[in-house]
């Protein structure tokens, strides 16, 4: 949790600029900085960055305030109950849902786009195994 | 976590374009006529029935007057499928919110899940809203705007025939008006959007909200009629002659085997 009163996203640095990796003869140091490309010339724009924290941001706000108000008690149990809650014994790679999360942070009585939109985006896992070793840590 | 519903694979070579002054694609504005007003016992929402792609219409009878609660209902201008999505997910938020409190629904409500959820999207949502019901504290009418700020007026105008509407609502409204006057001004704001913008044409809905009841009048009004054609253009029976006729039969020959003995029994051998 940060202690901000922040409602919208922080704008992070979106692109490299030739001032930070210029040698000594003013243009890109390839060997210090590596090979220049597009993607971190130009970057993505803010507002992809935006979308993808914006929940964390309004629940930290939220917590935040619980902890100005109440004291640090507060947003620490909140956090420790879905700690608690997140320990997830399922596999990985089987589709997975967490009522008892949802409940937690408030999205059991909300729909978003990204809830009937189910898994557009990718398809079935093929690496079953790198996932179950990001799970165990190993 | 989950995908936020907006597709980003583009967006460094649109970034990259832009900068070397390439300018993005401006996304078609729907052109529209939506407008909203406080009566004597409630609201009435008026709206064209116009849908454009670019220069041609889409859609000569499309319904812009959108269901959020049973007294809650949304205009929507702007990108058509946006408005469309937007409304009817706020539509169904707010159903789940109304069992969940156990309350009926209020306007403020939906106009709160609205302007955060198109404040989120920083005006990427090209829906603009003119959202107006009845609940257990009165009347309300607001208007949304695509960025996410919000409005509350007596009268409101949205789209591109909204200065039109306008025009019409300043030099005639009055609180306080009785039905028949308040749908007639609506009948008269829309058909000046109609009649002078080329974004909105063809009918006129209205949509009555009162604390007792709500009433849809689709293609209240049709200003826009197509004439009936004047002469009959069906070629009449016997204009060609036919000089032969061949039928041919699709099967050749046909040998019928039963498959199994036992009839329709299932075959356990």
């Amino acid at each position: 949790m940060d202690p901000s009163y922040r409602i919208i996203p922080t704008v992070q640095p979106q692109s490299a600029s030739i001032n930070d990796t210029a040698g000594t003869l003013g243009l890109h140091d390839t060997l210090q900085y590596g090979l220049r490309s597009i993607a971190t010339e130009t970057g993505k724009g803010g507002f992809e960055n935006r979308l993808a924290n914006w929940q964390e941001t309004q629940d930290n706000l939220k917590l935040t305030m619980l902890r100005d108000l109440q004291g640090l008690h507060a947003p620490m149990r909140l956090l420790m109950e879905r700690r608690i809650v997140s320990a997830n014994p399922h596999m990985p790679a089987m589709p997975q849902s967490n009522i008892h999360l949802d409940i937690l942070m408030g999205r059991d009585e909300t729909l978003d786009p990204a809830d009937f939109f189910l898994g557009m985006e990718s398809g079935p896992p093929l690496n079953i195994h790198n996932e179950m070793e990001k799970k165990l840590r190993l | 976590m989950s995908s936020p519903g907006f597709n980003f694979s583009n967006a460094v070579r649109n970034n990259f374009l832009q900068e070397k002054g390439i300018p993005l694609p401006k996304a078609t504005s729907t052109g529209t006529t939506i407008v909203g007003c406080l009566f004597k016992d409630g609201i009435i929402l008026g709206a064209d029935t116009r849908a454009t792609e670019g220069e041609i219409i889409a859609d000569k009878n499309c319904e812009k007057i959108h269901y959020i609660t049973e007294s809650i209902r949304c205009c929507g201008a702007g990108t058509a499928a946006d408005t469309e999505f937007t409304t009817a997910s706020i539509s169904s938020n707010m159903e789940l919110h109304a069992l969940s409190t156990g309350r009926a629904p209020r306007v403020v409500t939906a106009m709160t899940m609205l302007k955060q959820y198109l404040f989120q999207y920083q005006g990427h949502v090209g829906a603009a809203l003119v959202l107006g019901g009845v609940d257990s504290t009165g009347p309300h009418l607001f208007t949304i705007h695509p960025h996410g700020s919000t409005d509350k007026l007596p009268y409101v105008t949205m789209g591109s025939g909204s200065l039109a509407a306008m025009a019409v609502f300043e030099s005639s409204w009055k609180p306080n008006m009785e039905r028949g006057e308040a749908l007639a001004l609506v009948s008269a704001a829309i058909s000046a959007g109609i009649f002078n913008d080329l974004g909105s044409g063809s009918n006129v809905d209205a949509c009555v909200i009162t604390a007792t009841q709500t009433e849809m009048l689709r293609n209240f009004v049709k200003p826009n009629e197509r004439v009936e054609k004047e002469r009959r253009y069906t070629f009449r029976r016997g204009t060609t002659a036919w000089k032969t006729e061949n039928i041919r039969s699709l099967i050749v020959s046909e040998d019928i085997t039963p498959v199994s003995a036992g009839g329709d029994a299932m075959d356990i051998s």
